[in-house]
Protein backbone atom coordinates (compact mmCIF):
# COMPACT_ATOMS: atom_id res chain seq x y z
CA UNK A 1 0.00 0.00 0.00
CA UNK A 2 2.97 2.25 0.76
CA UNK A 3 4.65 1.21 -2.13
CA UNK A 4 1.65 2.02 -4.48
CA UNK A 5 1.51 5.51 -2.52
CA UNK A 6 4.63 6.21 -3.30
CA UNK A 7 4.10 5.46 -7.03
CA UNK A 8 1.40 7.87 -7.50
CA UNK A 9 3.35 10.49 -6.13
CA UNK A 10 6.54 10.02 -7.99
CA UNK A 11 3.68 9.75 -11.41
CA UNK A 12 2.46 12.93 -10.02
CA UNK A 13 5.99 15.19 -10.23
CA UNK A 14 7.29 13.27 -13.38
CA UNK A 15 3.99 13.74 -15.18
CA UNK A 16 3.47 17.64 -16.02
CA UNK A 17 7.28 17.35 -17.55
CA UNK A 18 6.24 14.55 -20.03
CA UNK A 19 3.12 16.42 -20.55
CA UNK A 20 4.89 19.65 -21.55
CA UNK A 21 6.82 18.11 -24.13
CA UNK A 22 4.50 16.38 -25.35
CA UNK A 23 2.13 19.10 -25.63
CA UNK A 24 4.54 21.23 -27.25
CA UNK A 25 5.71 18.41 -29.79
CA UNK A 26 2.11 17.06 -30.21
CA UNK A 27 0.50 20.86 -31.30
CA UNK A 28 3.57 20.88 -33.47
CA UNK A 29 3.49 17.45 -35.14
CA UNK A 30 -0.53 18.36 -35.73
CA UNK A 31 0.57 21.96 -37.10
CA UNK A 32 3.02 19.73 -39.78
CA UNK A 33 0.07 17.63 -40.62
CA UNK A 34 -2.04 20.46 -41.47
CA UNK A 35 1.01 22.05 -43.49
CA UNK A 36 1.17 18.95 -45.63
CA UNK A 37 -2.73 18.99 -46.33
CA UNK A 38 -2.29 22.63 -47.16
CA UNK A 39 -4.33 23.03 -44.68
CA UNK A 40 -2.32 26.44 -43.57
CA UNK A 41 -5.29 28.96 -42.19
CA UNK A 42 -5.40 26.00 -39.35
CA UNK A 43 -2.00 25.31 -39.16
CA UNK A 44 -0.80 29.10 -38.18
CA UNK A 45 -2.69 29.42 -35.11
CA UNK A 46 -0.64 26.19 -33.88
CA UNK A 47 2.19 27.52 -34.58
CA UNK A 48 1.39 30.88 -33.55
CA UNK A 49 0.67 29.23 -29.78
CA UNK A 50 3.67 27.32 -29.72
CA UNK A 51 5.96 30.69 -30.10
CA UNK A 52 3.54 33.04 -28.17
CA UNK A 53 5.15 33.86 -24.81
CA UNK A 54 2.20 32.57 -23.47
CA UNK A 55 2.22 29.21 -24.26
CA UNK A 56 2.18 27.32 -21.35
CA UNK A 57 4.63 24.39 -22.10
CA UNK A 58 7.92 23.90 -22.34
CA UNK A 59 9.69 24.63 -25.98
CA UNK A 60 12.93 23.13 -27.06
CA UNK A 61 15.24 25.59 -28.71
CA UNK A 62 14.79 23.12 -32.16
CA UNK A 63 11.33 22.90 -31.88
CA UNK A 64 10.58 26.85 -31.35
CA UNK A 65 12.92 27.21 -34.42
CA UNK A 66 10.86 24.67 -36.37
CA UNK A 67 7.61 26.54 -35.57
CA UNK A 68 9.27 29.78 -36.66
CA UNK A 69 9.93 28.41 -39.82
CA UNK A 70 6.89 26.73 -40.80
CA UNK A 71 4.96 29.85 -39.60
CA UNK A 72 7.20 31.66 -42.45
CA UNK A 73 6.52 28.79 -45.15
CA UNK A 74 2.77 29.21 -43.98
CA UNK A 75 2.65 32.90 -44.73
CA UNK A 76 4.88 32.93 -47.29
CA UNK A 77 2.34 29.96 -48.87
CA UNK A 78 -0.27 32.88 -47.76
CA UNK A 79 1.39 35.52 -49.85
CA UNK A 80 2.22 37.54 -46.90
CA UNK A 81 6.04 37.55 -48.19
CA UNK A 82 6.90 40.33 -44.98
CA UNK A 83 5.66 38.66 -42.22
CA UNK A 84 7.15 35.21 -43.58
CA UNK A 85 10.53 37.15 -43.90
CA UNK A 86 10.40 38.33 -40.23
CA UNK A 87 9.17 34.48 -38.88
CA UNK A 88 12.02 33.12 -41.05
CA UNK A 89 14.57 35.61 -40.09
CA UNK A 90 13.43 34.67 -36.49
CA UNK A 91 14.53 30.94 -37.27
CA UNK A 92 17.95 32.10 -38.28
CA UNK A 93 18.52 34.21 -35.62
CA UNK A 94 18.05 31.20 -33.46
CA UNK A 95 19.37 28.76 -35.20
CA UNK A 96 21.88 29.77 -37.91
CA UNK A 97 22.16 26.46 -39.67
CA UNK A 98 18.24 26.39 -40.23
CA UNK A 99 17.46 25.65 -43.91
CA UNK A 100 14.89 24.56 -46.36
CA UNK A 101 14.66 21.56 -47.71
CA UNK A 102 13.94 22.59 -51.78
CA UNK A 103 12.26 19.07 -52.33
CA UNK A 104 9.23 19.95 -49.42
CA UNK A 105 9.00 23.45 -49.62
CA UNK A 106 8.06 25.51 -53.02
CA UNK A 107 10.36 27.72 -55.22
CA UNK A 108 8.54 30.79 -53.54
CA UNK A 109 8.94 29.76 -49.93
CA UNK A 110 12.54 28.79 -50.59
CA UNK A 111 13.14 32.92 -52.18
CA UNK A 112 11.19 33.79 -49.09
CA UNK A 113 13.57 32.24 -46.34
CA UNK A 114 16.52 33.32 -49.10
CA UNK A 115 15.49 36.83 -48.80
CA UNK A 116 15.03 36.48 -44.58
CA UNK A 117 19.01 35.07 -44.99
CA UNK A 118 20.30 37.71 -47.01
CA UNK A 119 18.81 40.55 -44.04
CA UNK A 120 20.37 38.53 -41.43
CA UNK A 121 23.85 37.62 -40.51
CA UNK A 122 24.63 35.17 -38.18
CA UNK A 123 27.48 33.09 -37.47
CA UNK A 124 27.72 29.63 -35.64
CA UNK A 125 29.91 26.47 -35.19
CA UNK A 126 28.28 23.36 -34.47
CA UNK A 127 28.79 21.88 -30.83
CA UNK A 128 32.19 19.42 -31.05
CA UNK A 129 31.31 16.50 -31.07
CA UNK A 130 33.19 13.39 -28.92
CA UNK A 131 36.20 12.46 -30.97
CA UNK A 132 39.17 10.24 -30.91
CA UNK A 133 41.49 11.75 -34.06
CA UNK A 134 44.80 10.45 -35.12
CA UNK A 135 46.61 13.89 -36.25
CA UNK A 136 49.20 11.89 -38.21
CA UNK A 137 46.18 10.59 -40.46
CA UNK A 138 42.52 12.53 -39.89
CA UNK A 139 41.85 15.58 -39.22
CA UNK A 140 39.31 17.34 -36.79
CA UNK A 141 36.20 19.12 -38.48
CA UNK A 142 34.58 21.69 -37.31
CA UNK A 143 31.53 22.97 -39.24
CA UNK A 144 30.85 26.69 -39.40
CA UNK A 145 28.03 28.39 -40.75
CA UNK A 146 27.45 32.36 -42.00
CA UNK A 147 23.90 32.99 -43.12
CA UNK A 148 24.80 35.38 -46.38
CA UNK A 149 27.93 36.49 -47.79
CA UNK A 150 30.44 37.72 -44.94
CA UNK A 151 33.74 37.84 -43.85
CA UNK A 152 34.93 35.44 -41.71
CA UNK A 153 37.46 35.21 -38.97
CA UNK A 154 37.50 31.12 -37.16
CA UNK A 155 40.27 31.12 -34.38
CA UNK A 156 41.40 28.39 -32.05
CA UNK A 157 42.85 29.36 -29.03
CA UNK A 158 43.75 27.74 -25.79
CA UNK A 159 41.88 29.34 -22.58
CA UNK A 160 44.02 31.07 -20.31
CA UNK A 161 47.13 30.69 -22.68
CA UNK A 162 48.92 31.23 -26.19
CA UNK A 163 48.19 32.82 -29.09
CA UNK A 164 45.80 31.97 -31.04
CA UNK A 165 45.54 30.26 -34.31
CA UNK A 166 43.74 31.40 -37.02
CA UNK A 167 41.86 28.40 -38.88
CA UNK A 168 40.03 30.23 -41.54
CA UNK A 169 39.72 33.84 -42.58
CA UNK A 170 37.96 35.06 -45.69
CA UNK A 171 34.44 35.42 -47.42
CA UNK A 172 31.69 32.61 -46.88
CA UNK A 173 28.06 32.42 -47.32
CA UNK A 174 26.46 28.82 -46.10
CA UNK A 175 28.13 26.24 -44.60
CA UNK A 176 31.73 25.45 -44.42
CA UNK A 177 33.82 22.47 -42.94
CA UNK A 178 36.88 23.60 -41.38
CA UNK A 179 39.78 21.47 -41.27
CA UNK A 180 42.33 20.99 -38.23
CA UNK A 181 45.49 18.99 -37.99
CA UNK A 182 45.79 19.20 -34.11
CA UNK A 183 48.57 21.33 -34.66
CA UNK A 184 49.09 25.05 -32.81
CA UNK A 185 50.52 27.90 -34.60
CA UNK A 186 53.96 26.78 -33.57
CA UNK A 187 53.15 23.69 -35.08
CA UNK A 188 53.38 21.54 -32.18
CA UNK A 189 50.88 18.99 -31.38
CA UNK A 190 48.33 20.73 -29.30
CA UNK A 191 49.01 20.12 -25.37
CA UNK A 192 46.13 18.89 -23.51
CA UNK A 193 43.64 21.37 -21.91
CA UNK A 194 40.20 23.40 -22.28
CA UNK A 195 40.11 25.53 -25.90
CA UNK A 196 37.88 27.91 -27.56
CA UNK A 197 36.95 28.08 -31.28
CA UNK A 198 35.49 31.39 -32.17
CA UNK A 199 34.06 32.63 -35.24
CA UNK A 200 33.36 36.56 -36.10
CA UNK A 201 31.62 37.55 -39.10
CA UNK A 202 31.19 40.34 -40.71
CA UNK A 203 28.35 41.10 -43.39
CA UNK A 204 29.07 42.15 -46.96
CA UNK A 205 25.75 42.89 -47.88
CA UNK A 206 24.39 44.90 -44.44
CA UNK A 207 27.78 45.70 -42.67
CA UNK A 208 26.54 43.65 -39.76
CA UNK A 209 28.62 41.80 -37.53
CA UNK A 210 28.06 38.16 -35.72
CA UNK A 211 29.95 36.39 -33.46
CA UNK A 212 29.84 32.48 -31.95
CA UNK A 213 32.11 30.15 -30.13
CA UNK A 214 32.06 26.65 -28.76
CA UNK A 215 34.22 25.19 -25.70
CA UNK A 216 35.66 21.92 -26.21
CA UNK A 217 38.62 19.94 -24.01
CA UNK A 218 41.69 17.89 -25.60
CA UNK A 219 43.24 14.79 -24.02
CA UNK A 220 45.73 12.91 -25.31
CA UNK A 221 46.26 9.00 -25.65
CA UNK A 222 49.92 8.31 -25.50
CA UNK A 223 50.90 4.86 -24.78
CA UNK A 224 53.24 4.09 -21.63
CA UNK A 225 56.40 5.88 -22.21
CA UNK A 226 60.15 4.41 -20.91
CA UNK A 227 61.97 5.47 -18.37
CA UNK A 228 65.95 6.17 -19.50
CA UNK A 229 68.43 5.38 -17.37
CA UNK A 230 70.00 6.86 -14.79
CA UNK A 231 73.01 8.84 -14.59
CA UNK A 232 75.84 7.18 -14.31
CA UNK A 233 77.42 7.58 -10.95
CA UNK A 234 80.69 6.91 -8.81
CA UNK A 235 79.83 3.34 -7.58
CA UNK A 236 78.88 2.12 -11.58
CA UNK A 237 82.70 3.40 -13.00
CA UNK A 238 85.71 2.08 -12.14
CA UNK A 239 88.17 4.94 -10.97
CA UNK A 240 89.73 6.89 -13.60
CA UNK A 241 92.78 8.15 -11.49
CA UNK A 242 95.06 6.17 -9.06
CA UNK A 243 94.71 8.23 -6.06
CA UNK A 244 98.15 9.20 -3.97
CA UNK A 245 97.44 6.29 -1.64
CA UNK A 246 97.34 3.36 -4.65
CA UNK A 247 100.37 4.69 -6.14
CA UNK A 248 102.32 4.96 -3.01
CA UNK A 249 101.14 1.28 -2.07
CA UNK A 250 102.72 0.45 -5.41
CA UNK A 251 106.11 0.99 -3.72
CA UNK A 252 105.35 -1.57 -0.80
CA UNK A 253 103.96 -4.15 -3.58
CA UNK A 254 107.44 -3.84 -5.54
CA UNK A 255 109.13 -4.25 -2.27
CA UNK A 256 107.23 -7.01 -1.22
CA UNK A 257 108.01 -9.25 -4.15
CA UNK A 258 111.85 -8.17 -3.66
CA UNK A 259 111.87 -9.64 -0.47
CA UNK A 260 109.94 -12.38 -1.31
CA UNK A 261 112.61 -13.35 -3.70
CA UNK A 262 115.46 -12.64 -1.39
CA UNK A 263 113.81 -14.66 1.34
CA UNK A 264 113.83 -17.65 -1.05
CA UNK A 265 117.09 -17.04 -2.02
CA UNK A 266 118.34 -16.94 1.25
CA UNK A 267 116.67 -20.29 2.38
CA UNK A 268 118.35 -21.78 -0.21
CA UNK A 269 121.34 -20.19 1.11
CA UNK A 270 121.22 -22.22 4.27
CA UNK A 271 122.84 -25.92 3.81
CA UNK A 272 123.55 -26.11 0.61
CA UNK A 273 125.42 -22.89 0.09
CA UNK A 274 123.44 -20.52 -1.86
CA UNK A 275 121.23 -20.87 -4.87
CA UNK A 276 121.48 -18.55 -7.89
CA UNK A 277 121.81 -15.78 -5.10
CA UNK A 278 122.45 -12.94 -8.56
CA UNK A 279 119.51 -13.95 -9.86
CA UNK A 280 117.52 -13.45 -6.97
CA UNK A 281 119.22 -10.07 -6.58
CA UNK A 282 118.79 -8.91 -10.09
CA UNK A 283 114.46 -10.11 -9.85
CA UNK A 284 114.47 -7.79 -6.07
CA UNK A 285 116.13 -4.86 -7.71
CA UNK A 286 113.76 -4.94 -10.37
CA UNK A 287 110.77 -5.48 -7.83
CA UNK A 288 111.72 -2.64 -5.68
CA UNK A 289 112.83 -0.53 -9.09
CA UNK A 290 109.49 -1.40 -11.18
CA UNK A 291 107.41 -0.42 -7.86
CA UNK A 292 108.76 2.99 -7.00
CA UNK A 293 109.22 3.44 -11.03
CA UNK A 294 105.15 3.36 -10.64
CA UNK A 295 104.70 5.19 -7.83
CA UNK A 296 106.46 8.42 -9.19
CA UNK A 297 104.41 7.33 -13.06
CA UNK A 298 101.38 7.16 -11.57
CA UNK A 299 101.75 10.24 -9.09
CA UNK A 300 102.88 12.38 -12.50
CA UNK A 301 100.19 10.69 -14.39
CA UNK A 302 97.64 9.38 -13.11
CA UNK A 303 95.26 8.58 -14.87
CA UNK A 304 94.49 4.52 -15.72
CA UNK A 305 93.42 4.24 -19.18
CA UNK A 306 92.38 0.77 -19.43
CA UNK A 307 89.46 2.37 -16.50
CA UNK A 308 88.73 5.57 -18.80
CA UNK A 309 88.41 3.32 -21.95
CA UNK A 310 85.92 0.64 -19.97
CA UNK A 311 83.76 4.19 -18.28
CA UNK A 312 83.87 5.84 -21.80
CA UNK A 313 82.31 2.63 -23.36
CA UNK A 314 79.94 2.07 -20.30
CA UNK A 315 78.58 5.98 -21.06
CA UNK A 316 78.55 4.60 -24.52
CA UNK A 317 75.97 1.78 -24.03
CA UNK A 318 73.65 4.06 -21.73
CA UNK A 319 74.07 7.09 -24.15
CA UNK A 320 72.87 4.50 -26.86
CA UNK A 321 70.57 3.01 -24.86
CA UNK A 322 68.83 6.13 -23.96
CA UNK A 323 69.00 6.91 -26.95
CA UNK A 324 66.67 4.15 -28.36
CA UNK A 325 64.22 4.51 -24.92
CA UNK A 326 63.98 8.31 -26.61
CA UNK A 327 63.46 7.51 -29.93
CA UNK A 328 60.74 4.54 -28.57
CA UNK A 329 59.22 7.37 -26.66
CA UNK A 330 59.07 9.61 -29.47
CA UNK A 331 57.90 7.04 -31.72
CA UNK A 332 55.11 6.69 -29.09
CA UNK A 333 54.28 10.58 -28.80
CA UNK A 334 54.32 10.58 -32.09
CA UNK A 335 51.46 8.34 -31.93
CA UNK A 336 49.91 10.62 -29.49
CA UNK A 337 46.08 10.46 -30.14
CA UNK A 338 43.61 13.34 -29.57
CA UNK A 339 40.40 12.68 -27.79
CA UNK A 340 38.27 15.70 -28.03
CA UNK A 341 34.81 15.92 -26.05
CA UNK A 342 32.46 19.52 -25.81
CA UNK A 343 32.70 21.31 -23.16
CA UNK A 344 30.24 24.07 -21.53
CA UNK A 345 32.64 27.41 -21.15
CA UNK A 346 35.60 28.44 -19.77
CA UNK A 347 37.38 26.74 -17.27
CA UNK A 348 40.43 24.44 -16.20
CA UNK A 349 39.84 21.73 -18.60
CA UNK A 350 40.29 18.05 -18.12
CA UNK B 1 95.11 -36.04 -0.35
CA UNK B 2 92.89 -33.99 1.00
CA UNK B 3 94.15 -30.57 -0.36
CA UNK B 4 94.26 -32.17 -3.99
CA UNK B 5 90.82 -33.65 -3.35
CA UNK B 6 89.64 -29.40 -2.28
CA UNK B 7 91.29 -28.61 -5.83
CA UNK B 8 89.78 -31.33 -8.19
CA UNK B 9 86.33 -30.10 -6.33
CA UNK B 10 87.03 -26.27 -7.26
CA UNK B 11 88.51 -27.40 -10.89
CA UNK B 12 85.89 -29.92 -11.56
CA UNK B 13 82.75 -26.64 -10.21
CA UNK B 14 84.16 -23.92 -11.81
CA UNK B 15 84.91 -25.17 -15.66
CA UNK B 16 81.44 -27.09 -15.15
CA UNK B 17 79.92 -23.18 -14.29
CA UNK B 18 81.63 -22.08 -17.07
CA UNK B 19 79.79 -21.62 -20.40
CA UNK B 20 81.22 -23.90 -22.96
CA UNK B 21 83.63 -21.94 -25.63
CA UNK B 22 83.26 -18.91 -23.56
CA UNK B 23 86.36 -16.39 -23.68
CA UNK B 24 88.19 -19.33 -25.05
CA UNK B 25 91.86 -18.78 -25.36
CA UNK B 26 95.30 -19.83 -26.33
CA UNK B 27 98.40 -18.23 -24.86
CA UNK B 28 101.90 -19.66 -25.91
CA UNK B 29 104.71 -18.46 -24.05
CA UNK B 30 108.52 -18.95 -24.68
CA UNK B 31 110.72 -18.88 -21.56
CA UNK B 32 114.18 -19.00 -21.22
CA UNK B 33 115.95 -19.71 -18.03
CA UNK B 34 119.37 -19.84 -15.89
CA UNK B 35 119.27 -22.30 -13.56
CA UNK B 36 121.59 -24.01 -10.65
CA UNK B 37 121.38 -27.39 -9.82
CA UNK B 38 122.59 -28.03 -6.30
CA UNK B 39 123.09 -31.34 -4.72
CA UNK B 40 125.00 -32.95 -1.73
CA UNK B 41 124.76 -36.68 -1.43
CA UNK B 42 127.31 -37.11 0.90
CA UNK B 43 130.27 -36.68 -1.21
CA UNK B 44 130.41 -32.59 -1.07
CA UNK B 45 128.45 -30.06 -3.32
CA UNK B 46 127.70 -30.58 -6.36
CA UNK B 47 126.94 -27.49 -8.37
CA UNK B 48 125.93 -27.22 -12.38
CA UNK B 49 124.96 -24.17 -14.02
CA UNK B 50 123.50 -23.23 -17.34
CA UNK B 51 120.53 -22.25 -19.79
CA UNK B 52 117.07 -23.85 -19.91
CA UNK B 53 114.95 -22.75 -22.58
CA UNK B 54 111.03 -24.11 -23.26
CA UNK B 55 107.79 -23.28 -23.92
CA UNK B 56 104.38 -23.30 -22.05
CA UNK B 57 101.07 -23.82 -23.93
CA UNK B 58 98.05 -22.07 -21.83
CA UNK B 59 94.17 -23.31 -22.86
CA UNK B 60 92.18 -20.59 -21.17
CA UNK B 61 88.44 -21.66 -20.47
CA UNK B 62 86.78 -18.49 -19.42
CA UNK B 63 88.03 -15.91 -16.35
CA UNK B 64 89.02 -18.35 -14.13
CA UNK B 65 90.08 -21.80 -16.01
CA UNK B 66 93.24 -22.60 -17.67
CA UNK B 67 95.46 -25.66 -18.52
CA UNK B 68 98.81 -25.08 -19.36
CA UNK B 69 101.61 -27.88 -20.81
CA UNK B 70 105.03 -27.18 -20.67
CA UNK B 71 108.27 -28.67 -21.97
CA UNK B 72 111.66 -27.45 -21.40
CA UNK B 73 115.43 -28.59 -22.04
CA UNK B 74 118.58 -27.19 -21.69
CA UNK B 75 122.19 -27.75 -20.01
CA UNK B 76 123.92 -27.64 -16.96
CA UNK B 77 127.17 -26.87 -17.11
CA UNK B 78 129.28 -28.77 -13.71
CA UNK B 79 131.64 -27.10 -11.83
CA UNK B 80 135.17 -28.13 -11.14
CA UNK B 81 134.96 -31.78 -10.92
CA UNK B 82 130.96 -31.94 -11.67
CA UNK B 83 129.69 -33.96 -15.22
CA UNK B 84 128.00 -32.15 -17.29
CA UNK B 85 123.83 -33.19 -17.19
CA UNK B 86 121.17 -32.49 -19.92
CA UNK B 87 117.92 -31.94 -18.43
CA UNK B 88 114.81 -32.28 -20.02
CA UNK B 89 111.19 -31.98 -18.47
CA UNK B 90 107.31 -32.22 -19.10
CA UNK B 91 104.78 -31.38 -17.55
CA UNK B 92 100.96 -30.36 -17.40
CA UNK B 93 99.19 -27.83 -15.16
CA UNK B 94 94.94 -26.97 -14.19
CA UNK B 95 94.92 -24.16 -12.92
CA UNK B 96 91.48 -22.23 -11.46
CA UNK B 97 91.32 -18.82 -10.14
CA UNK B 98 89.02 -18.64 -6.92
CA UNK B 99 89.51 -14.88 -6.13
CA UNK B 100 90.99 -12.16 -8.30
CA UNK B 101 94.43 -12.47 -6.40
CA UNK B 102 94.59 -16.29 -5.70
CA UNK B 103 94.62 -18.94 -8.03
CA UNK B 104 95.46 -22.94 -7.24
CA UNK B 105 97.13 -25.20 -9.51
CA UNK B 106 97.51 -28.97 -9.50
CA UNK B 107 99.85 -30.67 -11.58
CA UNK B 108 102.22 -33.27 -12.75
CA UNK B 109 105.72 -33.42 -14.28
CA UNK B 110 108.75 -35.55 -15.89
CA UNK B 111 111.55 -34.18 -15.71
CA UNK B 112 115.23 -36.18 -16.68
CA UNK B 113 118.46 -35.29 -15.61
CA UNK B 114 121.57 -37.26 -18.03
CA UNK B 115 125.14 -37.39 -17.96
CA UNK B 116 127.54 -39.28 -19.55
CA UNK B 117 127.19 -41.95 -17.20
CA UNK B 118 123.55 -42.61 -16.71
CA UNK B 119 120.10 -41.05 -16.62
CA UNK B 120 117.55 -40.44 -13.99
CA UNK B 121 113.81 -39.41 -13.68
CA UNK B 122 111.70 -37.77 -11.57
CA UNK B 123 107.69 -37.82 -11.42
CA UNK B 124 106.54 -35.08 -9.79
CA UNK B 125 102.40 -34.05 -8.54
CA UNK B 126 102.33 -30.71 -7.09
CA UNK B 127 99.49 -28.99 -5.72
CA UNK B 128 100.28 -25.05 -5.15
CA UNK B 129 98.94 -21.41 -5.30
CA UNK B 130 99.75 -18.69 -6.79
CA UNK B 131 98.92 -15.09 -5.20
CA UNK B 132 98.93 -12.00 -7.72
CA UNK B 133 99.03 -8.17 -6.71
CA UNK B 134 98.18 -5.62 -9.08
CA UNK B 135 100.50 -2.27 -9.27
CA UNK B 136 98.16 0.88 -9.66
CA UNK B 137 97.60 0.87 -13.45
CA UNK B 138 97.49 -3.17 -13.54
CA UNK B 139 100.31 -3.24 -16.42
CA UNK B 140 102.44 -4.78 -13.84
CA UNK B 141 101.20 -7.40 -11.29
CA UNK B 142 103.28 -9.03 -8.43
CA UNK B 143 103.29 -12.45 -8.56
CA UNK B 144 104.31 -15.19 -5.47
CA UNK B 145 103.98 -19.23 -5.72
CA UNK B 146 104.27 -22.08 -3.58
CA UNK B 147 103.70 -25.65 -4.15
CA UNK B 148 104.11 -28.81 -2.01
CA UNK B 149 105.25 -31.49 -4.29
CA UNK B 150 103.99 -34.70 -2.32
CA UNK B 151 104.34 -37.10 -5.18
CA UNK B 152 107.78 -37.38 -5.77
CA UNK B 153 109.43 -40.25 -7.26
CA UNK B 154 113.43 -40.69 -8.30
CA UNK B 155 114.53 -43.32 -10.37
CA UNK B 156 116.95 -45.54 -8.03
CA UNK B 157 116.24 -43.24 -4.95
CA UNK B 158 113.58 -43.20 -1.70
CA UNK B 159 110.95 -40.53 -2.15
CA UNK B 160 112.08 -37.24 -0.50
CA UNK B 161 110.40 -36.53 2.83
CA UNK B 162 110.57 -32.62 1.92
CA UNK B 163 109.41 -31.46 -1.66
CA UNK B 164 108.66 -28.00 -2.26
CA UNK B 165 108.52 -25.01 -5.07
CA UNK B 166 108.34 -21.48 -4.48
CA UNK B 167 108.53 -18.33 -6.54
CA UNK B 168 108.38 -14.62 -6.28
CA UNK B 169 108.87 -12.41 -9.71
CA UNK B 170 106.57 -9.79 -11.95
CA UNK B 171 104.91 -9.71 -15.00
CA UNK B 172 104.60 -6.06 -17.24
CA UNK B 173 101.45 -6.53 -19.39
CA UNK B 174 102.27 -4.84 -23.01
CA UNK B 175 99.27 -4.99 -25.10
CA UNK B 176 98.13 -8.36 -25.65
CA UNK B 177 101.66 -9.75 -24.54
CA UNK B 178 102.95 -10.11 -20.29
CA UNK B 179 106.59 -10.29 -20.06
CA UNK B 180 107.42 -12.02 -16.80
CA UNK B 181 110.94 -12.40 -14.58
CA UNK B 182 110.57 -14.69 -11.66
CA UNK B 183 113.11 -16.55 -9.51
CA UNK B 184 112.29 -20.31 -8.36
CA UNK B 185 113.35 -22.25 -6.03
CA UNK B 186 112.52 -26.39 -5.75
CA UNK B 187 114.43 -28.19 -2.56
CA UNK B 188 113.58 -31.97 -1.84
CA UNK B 189 115.28 -33.69 1.19
CA UNK B 190 115.47 -36.94 0.63
CA UNK B 191 115.51 -39.52 3.87
CA UNK B 192 119.07 -40.75 4.95
CA UNK B 193 120.50 -43.97 3.48
CA UNK B 194 123.56 -44.99 5.49
CA UNK B 195 123.79 -42.16 7.65
CA UNK B 196 123.52 -39.99 4.24
CA UNK B 197 120.99 -37.88 3.59
CA UNK B 198 120.98 -36.25 0.17
CA UNK B 199 119.47 -32.95 -0.68
CA UNK B 200 118.87 -31.22 -4.19
CA UNK B 201 117.84 -27.87 -5.05
CA UNK B 202 116.91 -26.26 -8.28
CA UNK B 203 117.43 -22.43 -8.29
CA UNK B 204 116.62 -20.63 -11.72
CA UNK B 205 115.51 -17.20 -13.21
CA UNK B 206 113.31 -17.28 -15.57
CA UNK B 207 112.37 -14.49 -18.24
CA UNK B 208 108.69 -15.99 -20.18
CA UNK B 209 107.02 -13.53 -22.46
CA UNK B 210 102.71 -14.57 -22.65
CA UNK B 211 101.53 -13.87 -26.27
CA UNK B 212 97.73 -14.75 -26.67
CA UNK B 213 97.20 -16.59 -30.10
CA UNK B 214 94.07 -17.24 -29.80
Amino acid sequence: MRRLAWAVVLAAGVAPALAAQGSTAELLGQAHQLYERLEVERALPLLRQIVSPNWPFEVTRDQRVDAYKYLGACLAVAGKRDSAVLYFRAAIERDPFTDLDPSRFTPAQLETFGEARRRTLAVAIRPVQPARVDPRTARVTFIVVATHAALVDVKLSAIGAGRPLSLFQGTMDGVREIAWDGLLADRRLVPPGRYMLAVVGRSRVTGASDSARVYFDVRHEVEAREDTLPELDGRMLLPERISAEAARRDVAKGLGVAAAALLIAGAATGDLGGGERGGADVVAATAAVSGLVAFLVHRRHGAIPENVAANARHRAERDSANASVRARNADRIAATLLLLSPAAGEGTGP
Amino acid sequence: MRAAGVIAGAIFSVGGAAPAAAQRALVVAPLASLAEHRVDAGFGLERSLGPILGGVATLRSGPRFALAVRALGGRLFGSKGVLDRDVGELGVEASVVTAPWLAFQAGAARRAYATKLGRQTWNMVGLGATARTAFAGDAIHGVWRAALLPVVSVSGLRNPDVAYRTAAGLEYRVRTATLGVEYSLERYDFPAQAGVRRREQLAAVTLRLDVRVR
